[in-house]
């Protein structure tokens, strides 16, 4: 076999590649990331690579300019490694994880949601469903040689008030050395019963026994398991709270962006092993990450709890995804019995218990169950609408007495995709711009105030409101074309408005957003207005009744509520009713780990939730139409939207432009 | 107890649009009701009918629909007088259909000398219809629009794509606006929100919700225009309380039903008559559910709505 070399800069990796090997996955095998939307089908075109030396058979796709092509730009995922290479990776083509970890410097309209103190009361914390009890048992005695296992039960009745106490097999091969290794003194670790299949409906076991005292150490992880990334935090079941935090991109990206790529993926041969072990290696990093951070023993660990949507769940624990794909859409399980981390690939000792939070359906997920439960709307009167943004808008409308939930398709606009100049919310990404009225030019606002890259899902929103406002752009998302101002111009995709000209950004060439970025964008937020209208008409409630809306998701945090209501993304109610709660999922998983109660509490979320399924739905298709317009064809229900306009004059232009 | 009819709550009223200048100008819209429920409101203005006029010979017109206008059909001027002085229409829709790229390609000005010839001839409303391309279409409305300043037409079909181009000639020069989108009302309320944002005065617009012949998607049309209707009147939505106009004829008689000649399909029955019914039940059916303007083209059919019309409205 022929075999290549191929050198990445600026990584300085060298790797050997057969001939005719596909360069996106040769790359991967090395261990470089390169983005990869669609997961290699050539359609998203964010897999740009540069080659400097060598050749490559194909990579052209009109994703690339004839200019780019020319430069050497190939789509890695088209091309067939021919000969030797050096192939640069671009900044824009890669993930920059520092941004993971970045602390936002205050939403601009923000608050978090403050209200769940008082929703917590009488909740103790304190309370694991995992638990460490420290015993004392009786030593035997020629009048009492009971066995070690009773005398073990009865020292838990009696110094702890516990009966009925089962025991992990794995737990009794050691139980007789264990408890006397210590002056009959042992620390247990007892996996209690909740209700519902959660915890598998078993009876309280012991899952690990310990010489000594060890109940000082005793800590469990949660993991948000998300499509994009994997956040985790561990914690500290003594004290109650999370002591260290960390996350991951979840190595199933390279695989394809969205739940439904790497449900395909899942398909091809080894796909769900492949993705397993991605997304398990990912959790293991942050687990690394964790435990160094707070200097915690691996040992120590009791027990996992995770949440994710659907699909993740799925494939985290091995389950074929395959049915929830298509109609009628049937996950395989919706409540799962604990299982060992180890048996999924996790490497966490063997006594120690991986839970997830149980699904509602197959695009309602445990993320939702725990960010319902994070955010208490649950335990409210008050009529709460929960919107979790991300590729797959998941949305719950309810209060105490009742729960709707529904999944609407986004794509992947609100994480750059879609996006001509999309990106992530990374270092570069433009998040905000300012167009000035006389000039019609605009200054823009990076994250980490860097060259700008790109336009991150935020960055959209603010930037078509802002055009909008400024009257640069027409309700039905289309430039005004009577304008003479060097921004606005005829592009390839129709017109086009350049933010950023070539030689002040970060990459090789203007930063522009297009007519098509608007509509893709125009789709991702109608399709979630739609939700919202058709789950509160399924309950013949309107817009009025909603007392509390809460924002979810990472990405949630970084949206500015007054830019999103202009642009129709989320309705026009007053801004102090709504509230952010960043990574709900993360933080209802951590709760569900501190107390038996409140995992107890998922599974009746789970149970009351009422999901509709949008897609079988006719109204659904009506709201989602008369949503494809800023803010809204419906302008009545934009009643504070439509006066901004009218005062702001839509200043912008009027022929003003300075023609440059 | 006596019985009582159970009533709409209606809190809108449908637009007065007025369409040409002088003693043989035409006021629709008005109503306060769902279309002659006039138990529960009043239709001011009665629907009306415009004939249609082709502005160049037909080449695939049935026998039938060209027997009405055998010797006029060279000569758009003649025949737009004919419809009028023969036929009574109330007003001419002048299909402009020789402007078609695909088609005979005619240039603008041509097309519009012969539109002018047609204007000139009548002295009732005119209604100009292009063929929906929207480079084409913006270049002979404009000419018109233009030229014919404080005739009051109505130009169309105006649709999303070159809504600002006629939409900038109907403001300027003071024509109605057609605006036209494809069978959903929340297409046809964006398109009127955009007109309204150009400066195109709320009683210069027509709807035209885009017309189904029956057995060719008239249910949509249907339920649309019905829904329309409930928007404007009962839930007061400005933005759709504009008068509806609907292009039937030139829909049902380019159907195969009304085309195919007796004796290629003898259990269809007579040809004429079933062409005349054909558009007939449609004009029929979409006046049930809202139309203020029809498009239409044989004289017969013409007279059997004109009838209809006359007799719901006693």
């Amino acid at each position: 076999m022929i075999t290549h070399q191929v050198t990445i800069i600026p990584d300085a990796i060298d790797i050997s590649v057969p001939h005719g090997e596909n360069l996106l996955r040769a790359v991967h095998a090395a261990g470089v990331h390169v983005n990869s939307s669609c997961g290699g089908q050539g359609t998203c075109g964010k897999c740009r690579v540069r080659i400097l030396e060598g050749s490559v058979q194909g990579g052209k796709t009109e994703k690339l300019s004839g200019d780019d092509f020319a430069k050497g730009y190939r789509l890695a995922c088209l091309s067939t490694v021919e000969s030797n290479l050096r192939l640069e990776i671009p900044p824009d083509s890669r993930l920059h994880r520092g941004v993971l970890d970045r602390t936002h410097a205050g939403s601009p309209t923000g608050r978090l949601a403050s209200a769940r103190q008082e929703d917590m009361a009488g909740i103790d914390l304190k309370r694991p469903v995992i638990e460490k009890k420290f015993i004392s048992v009786d030593p035997p005695t020629m009048e009492d040689n009971a066995s070690d296992l009773a005398r073990t039960r009865r020292a838990l009745k009696k110094q702890h008030g516990l009966s009925d106490i089962g025991i992990d097999y794995t737990v009794l091969l050691k139980l007789g050395r264990t408890i006397r290794e210590n002056e009959w003194r042992a620390t247990v670790t007892i996996s209690n019963n909740c209700s519902g299949a959660i915890c598998g409906g078993t009876f309280p076991h012991i899952t690990r026994i310990q010489p000594g005292d060890t109940t000082g150490r005793h800590y469990a992880i949660a993991i948000d398991v998300g499509t994009t990334t994997v956040c985790g935090e561990l914690i500290d079941l003594v004290k109650g709270e999370a002591i260290a935090a960390s996350s991951e991109y979840n190595g199933q990206i390279k695989f394809g962006e969205d739940v439904i790529t790497r449900m395909v993926f899942a398909q091809k041969k080894d796909g769900l092993y492949l993705l397993q072990k991605s997304v398990t290696d990912s959790i293991n990093a942050v687990i690394d990450s964790l435990l160094t951070k707070a200097d915690v023993e691996r040992a120590d660990i009791s027990h996992l709890g995770a949440a994710g949507n659907t699909v993740m769940t799925h494939i985290l624990l091995g389950l074929d995804p395959r049915y929830i794909r298509s109609a009628p859409y049937t996950p395989t399980v919706n409540e799962m019995p604990p299982v060992r981390a180890i048996d999924v690939g996790i490497g966490l000792p063997g006594h120690v218990r991986l839970t997830v939070m149980p699904l509602i359906a197959s695009y309602v997920g445990g993320d939702i169950v725990a960010g319902v439960l994070a955010s208490g709307m649950h335990r409210r009167d008050a009529t709460t609408l929960f919107i979790d943004i991300g590729t797959n808008g998941e949305i719950v409308i309810g209060n105490r007495e009742w729960l709707v939930t529904a999944s609407c398709s986004a794509g992947p606009a609100f994480e750059g995709g879609g996006i001509r100049h999309g990106m992530r919310a990374t270092f570069g990404a433009i998040e905000e711009i300012r167009i000035d009225p006389a000039t019609c030019k605009p200054v823009v606002f990076t994250i980490g105030g860097e060259r700008p890259k790109g336009i991150c899902g935020s960055g959209i929103i603010n930037i078509v409101a802002e055009l909008l406002e400024a009257g640069l752009l027409e309700p039905n998302g289309r430039f005004r074309t009577d304008m003479t101002t060097g921004r606005l111009r005829q592009g390839r995709d129709g017109m086009e408005y350049v933010l950023v000209e070539a030689e002040r950004t970060g990459i090789d060439g203007d930063i522009v957003i297009t007519e098509v970025d608007i509509d893709n964008f125009m789709r991702a937020k109608g399709a979630l207005y739609a939700g919202y209208q058709t789950l509160l008409e399924s309950v013949g409630l309107s817009w009025t009744a909603l007392d509390e809306v809460i924002i979810a998701g990472a990405f949630g945090s970084y949206v500015d509520i007054e830019k999103s209501i202009i642009t129709g993304l989320f309705p026009d109610l007053p801004v102090e009713r709504f509230s952010f709660i960043g990574n709900s999922s993360l933080e209802g998983a951590r709760l569900a780990i501190l107390s038996r109660e409140l995992m107890d509490e998922a599974g009746a979320i789970a149970g009351k939730m009422t999901n509709i399924e949008l897609s079988d739905h006719t109204p659904y298709m009506d709201h989602y139409v008369a949503s494809l317009f800023f803010p809204h064809t419906e302008t009545r229900n934009f009643p504070t939207v439509m006066e901004r306009f009218k005062t702001m004059g839509r200043s912008c232009g009027n022929g003003k432009g300075d023609g440059t | 107890m006596a019985f009582e009819t159970p009533k709409v709550n209606y809190s809108g009223t449908i637009r007065e649009i007025t369409l040409g200048t002088g003693p043989k100008a035409v006021t629709v819209g008005g109503s306060t009701s769902y279309p002659f429920h006039l138990f529960e409101g009043t239709m001011p203005h009665p629907p009306r009918i415009a004939m249609e006029v082709l502005d160049h010979r037909p080449e695939d017109w049935p026998e039938a629909a060209i027997a009405p206008f055998a010797e006029v059909l060279d000569n758009p001027a003649a025949w737009a007088k004919k419809n009028v002085d023969e036929y009574g229409a109330d007003m001419i829709a002048l299909q402009m259909a020789s402007i078609d790229p695909n088609g005979l390609n005619r240039s603008a000005r041509e097309a519009a000398d012969v539109a002018k010839k047609v204007i000139a001839a009548v002295d009732v409303p005119v209604i100009l219809w292009g063929v929906a391309n929207h480079e084409k279409d913006t270049e002979v409305l404009r000419i018109l629009a233009e030229e014919c300043e404080g005739k009051n037409l109505a130009l169309g079909p105006i649709e999303e794509g070159d809504y600002k181009q006629i939409g900038a000639g109907a403001l300027a020069y003071k024509h109605v606006a057609v605006a036209s989108s494809p069978i959903d009302v929340n297409l046809a309320k964006q398109l009127n929100i955009l007109l309204g944002n150009l400066g195109v005065p709320a009683d210069k617009i027509l709807v035209d919700p885009t017309t189904g012949p029956l057995g060719y998607g008239l249910e949509y049309t249907y339920s649309v225009m019905e829904r329309d209707r409930m928007a404007a009147l009962t839930q007061e939505d400005e933005k759709l309380q504009y008068p509806l106009i609907c292009n039937v004829g030139s829909e049902v008689w380019k159907t195969k039903e009304a085309k195919i000649a007796a004796a290629d399909d003898p259990k269809l029955g007579d040809a004429k008559e079933r062409g005349i019914l054909l558009e007939s039940i449609t004009a029929m059916s979409l006046l049930i559910s809202g139309a203020d303007i029809l498009i239409m083209r044989h004289p017969e059919s013409v007279k059997l709505i004109r009838k209809m019309i006359k007799n719901l409205m006693e």
